[in-house]
């Protein structure tokens, strides 16, 4: 079966660039677009051990009837077949339950005012609790369209680091893009790391199919990821810190949303791909 | 010794029923506090607005209390308004029951400022939906699996009806009769558990008092024979208040007032309504009270008349946009069935001799209730456990049961369930449509080894045919992979025998491209119809144009048969 992205469509100039990426996506990775233009400020997704109420600023619902002409439009120049999402199921009569059977969802990265820390886009509770249930990764965009030209897996050495991993390398396969990893050694050298790998049946796969591992064991964090290219396609599991953990320090998902312009693929707990 | 505990919590986990038994006490004893909440928060917002309903600008507080309530639920919380019950049915139908969190105290504040204000409408489906949420995020955070949810999503409602009606029977039958539609002891013994939880609860907070009073009546065969009479006018009552809910609404979709501004118009409709028949405010149970004692002074036409002004007020309230239920309106239009075709009877047959008209309210009562959710159980145990009036049993089986006979007749689907039904969301566990909506096209489609190129000749064809056991090929453009049509071998029969057009025949000759196809994302009962509409053993899925791979009816029946037996809990 064909691989599949849903993007939500915010029909302002930002949400043209989160959908230009969109179709870079599917069209690198011969990917099926899905888009849903949302006709109101909520809508539902049903996961198999939690529901997800999505509210989405006001932005996404304007002008309706030029959506759908505009995402066509911008489908066009990459010449990508493009699916427009209907509901066929509603909560309470009035919220659309959109389907969760997707490949990867695109949250793109919403306005930054207030409001967009309940909505798509930011790495809050919602993006998280999608990242936590769904079975694919959540594909979130940097705010400006540029075209990756490869793909940089974060490496933690965690079992989400490990699928994430797999999800680098499946991309790397199905888009012919060099994949690189990235390894910041906060707290462990690089053999812990080798051996994460081995552990998890990955150190073979690295050799024909990564083409550079940056370990960096210098300098802060946010230092670190200098070495990251500036036209890659960042790749890194969902960091399940504990609750109090993440309030006092805070996620460190979100320190590189913030610190980072790449697009991002967030790979949670449930993402299996084969290798 | 951790090893033995987690040895034993292991083993309790992994017996579906003994976990769900623990839980159920724990979800029955939230939910039987979200009601006491509730039931304490309407007493005190009743007692604090009393006064103020005397004054002449008393008129606008429904408006304000509705107005208020719209914008927490909407605003605050951004969870759309709707009586509840249906979102719980909805939920157990096609969800496993996920209800969100929120809905565990959402629906608690809105509806204790619609009804405290005045607002006509009844704090039971409120009670529902939050006990149900509770039971559902319980289940959640112990990761429990989808079948045990829906026990706990049943438990919660369970225990929320029975905490609010100190009446843990019709608890148990409301949710088993409405909620589930399934009779089974899987959910049977933990929701029996989480009534009494929740009647436990109320009864140690709010003390052991059930609603109305307790009267003794003698019931004779006059009233058994008069009690056909609740039954048809109980039915025509329970139709014209059905539709006159549903037009409500539509009136008020239908309008270009704001949503937020909605129950405002309607709360203030209420509120003009109340100065002149006060008894349509609130839930109107010392009114019942009054009929059911038989201390209701009122006359007959003024009865008709406080019963149509209830109706209204109960489609103005929750018609345009108002947050709560239709159990109290239905005890208190039912009573009112009940007393006004008592004193008409008592008019005109001075002479017959029958039991008070306190009697013949419960009946009404009864009546209201199971024609309006067509749940016969549900309507005789309330009454029964809310007035203590086991005297009226044989009456009012009769009147429960022919009530929602009669109104099912007339109105096949009842008031919370026909937006789903109409809609088609309706899905009872085990029932063909519901085990269809549980599998997807996707899941079910079969890969085909080998696509057919139409510029094929029969005689490649026929070397392909040798060695393959299936009977339907599919043909694709070698370039672009798109879908171009189907062999079916039955079909083709006579060419297959005729030596002389193995080299002359091609494959896109032969093929049918009018055969219909399925996209991955088609509802199953549609593809089933085709199937049978058109007489094919299997269909070809198709997804932008690209074969996907081939769906076949034994494909689905095999794999329906496992949901079937998923769904069963066998």
């Amino acid at each position: 079966m064909t691989e599949r992205l849903l993007h939500v469509f915010q029909n302002t100039p930002l949400g043209r660039e989160s959908l230009l990426q969109s179709l870079h996506f599917c069209k690198t990775l011969g990917v099926d677009l899905h888009i849903y233009v949302p006709e109101s400020k909520q809508f539902l997704m049903y996961f198999d051990h939690d529901m997800v109420q999505v509210d989405l600023n006001r932005s996404y619902l304007l002008s309706p009837e030029s959506a759908v002409d505009h995402a066509r439009q911008l489908a066009d120049l990459f010449d990508v077949h493009v699916t427009f999402l209907v509901p066929k199921n509603y909560t309470a009569a009035q919220l659309p339950d959109i389907p969760t059977h997707y490949t990867y969802m695109c949250c793109p990265q919403s306005i930054s005012d207030l409001s967009a820390k309940i909505g798509l886009g930011y790495v809050g509770p919602k993006v998280w609790r999608i990242a936590k249930s769904s079975t694919f990764p959540v594909f979130m965009t940097g705010r400006v369209y540029k075209p990756w030209t490869s793909i940089t897996v974060c490496y933690t050495g965690s079992n989400n680091a490990n699928k994430a991993l797999r999800w680098g390398l499946h991309l790397g396969h199905n888009s012919g893009m060099p994949v690189e990893l990235f390894t910041f050694m906060e707290r462990h050298n690089a053999a812990y790391f080798d051996e994460q790998l081995r552990q998890a049946g990955l150190w073979d796969e690295l050799g024909d199919r990564v083409s550079a591992w940056h370990k960096i064991d210098r300098g802060s964090f946010e230092e670190a990821f200098y070495a990251v290219g500036h036209d890659t396609l960042l790749v890194l599991g969902a960091y399940s810190h504990g609750l109090i953990k993440v309030l006092l320090f805070g996620s460190k998902t979100e320190k590189i949303q913030a610190w980072m312009p790449n697009s991002m693929l967030l790979v949670g707990p449930h993402c299996a791909v084969e290798v | 010794m951790l090893k033995a505990a987690r040895r034993k919590w292991a083993v309790f986990r992994s017996d579906d029923r003994l976990i769900v038994i623990a839980m159920a006490g724990l979800v029955g004893a939230c939910s039987g506090l979200a009601a006491v909440a509730l039931n304490r928060s309407l007493h005190f917002m009743g007692t604090a607005l009393h006064t103020f309903h005397h004054h002449w600008w008393g008129v606008v507080l429904p408006a304000v209390g509705a107005t208020l309530s719209a914008i927490f639920l909407n605003v605050l919380l951004k969870e759309r308004a709707g009586h509840g019950v249906p979102e719980v049915v909805y939920a157990v139908s096609r969800y496993g029951g996920l209800l969100r969190f929120r809905s565990s105290y959402s629906r608690l504040v809105s509806s204790c400022l619609t009804i405290g204000s005045g607002g006509s409408a009844g704090p039971e489906a409120p009670v529902v939906i939050s006990g149900a949420a509770l039971g559902s995020n319980i289940a959640k955070f112990f990761s429990l699996k989808e079948r045990q949810r829906i026990t706990l999503v049943g438990c919660g409602a369970a225990g929320a009806i029975a905490s609010i009606f100190n009446a843990p029977i019709t608890g148990l039958v409301f949710t088993v009769e409405v909620i589930l539609g399934e009779w089974r002891s899987f959910n049977i013994i933990p929701i029996a558990i989480a009534a009494v939880a929740g009647t436990e609860v109320s009864r140690l907070l709010q003390g052991n008092q059930i609603v109305f009073p307790r009267q003794h009546y003698t019931i004779g065969l006059p009233d058994i024979a008069a009690s056909f009479g609740v039954v048809i006018v109980a039915t025509v009552v329970s139709v014209v208040l059905g539709r006159m809910l549903k037009g409500m609404h539509g009136v008020a979709m239908r309008t270009h007032i704001p949503p937020l501004v909605r129950p405002a118009v309607g709360g203030l409709a209420v509120g003009l309504l109340g100065i002149y028949l006060p008894f349509v405010l609130g839930e109107g149970y010392l009114s019942v009270q009054q009929m059911i004692q038989g201390t209701f002074s009122q006359g007959l036409l003024l009865a008709i008349l406080v019963m149509a002004a209830k109706m209204l007020a109960t489609a103005l309230t929750l018609g345009w946009g108002g947050s709560g239920g239709i159990f109290a309106p239905s005890l208190m239009i039912g009573s009112l069935v009940g007393l006004v075709y008592h004193r008409f009877l008592s008019w005109i047959m001075p002479t017959a001799i029958l039991s008070n008209e306190g009697c013949f309210a419960l009946l009404g009562m009864a009546g209201l209730l199971s024609g309006m959710l067509q749940a016969p159980l549900t309507g005789i145990f309330l009454v029964v456990e809310i007035t203590g009036g086991y005297d009226v049993i044989l009456p009012l089986i009769i009147v429960s049961a022919l009530t929602s006979t009669f109104c099912y007749y007339i109105e096949p689907a009842s008031y919370y369930l026909r937006d789903l039904i109409e809609r088609g969301q309706f899905l009872r566990p085990g029932t063909d449509a519901r085990v269809l909506s549980d599998l997807a096209v996707r899941e079910l489609v079969k890969e085909v080894p080998t696509l057919l190129r139409g510029d094929m000749l029969l005689r490649e064809f026929l070397t392909i045919l040798e060695q393959s056991k299936e009977h339907l090929f599919p043909v694709v453009d070698p370039h672009s992979g798109a879908y171009q049509g189907m062999i079916f071998v039955d079909r083709i029969r006579p060419f297959l025998f005729d030596r002389q057009m193995y080299g002359v025949l091609m494959i896109e000759q032969l093929m049918e491209s009018n055969v219909p196809t399925v996209a991955p994302d088609d509802e199953l009962s549609e593809v089933l119809s085709l199937m049978e509409h058109e007489d094919l053993e299997a269909l070809p899925v198709v997804e932008n144009r690209r074969f996907v791979g081939l769906l076949s009816k034994s494909t689905l029946l095999d794999h329906y048969r496992k949901e079937l037996i998923v769904q069963a809990g066998n």
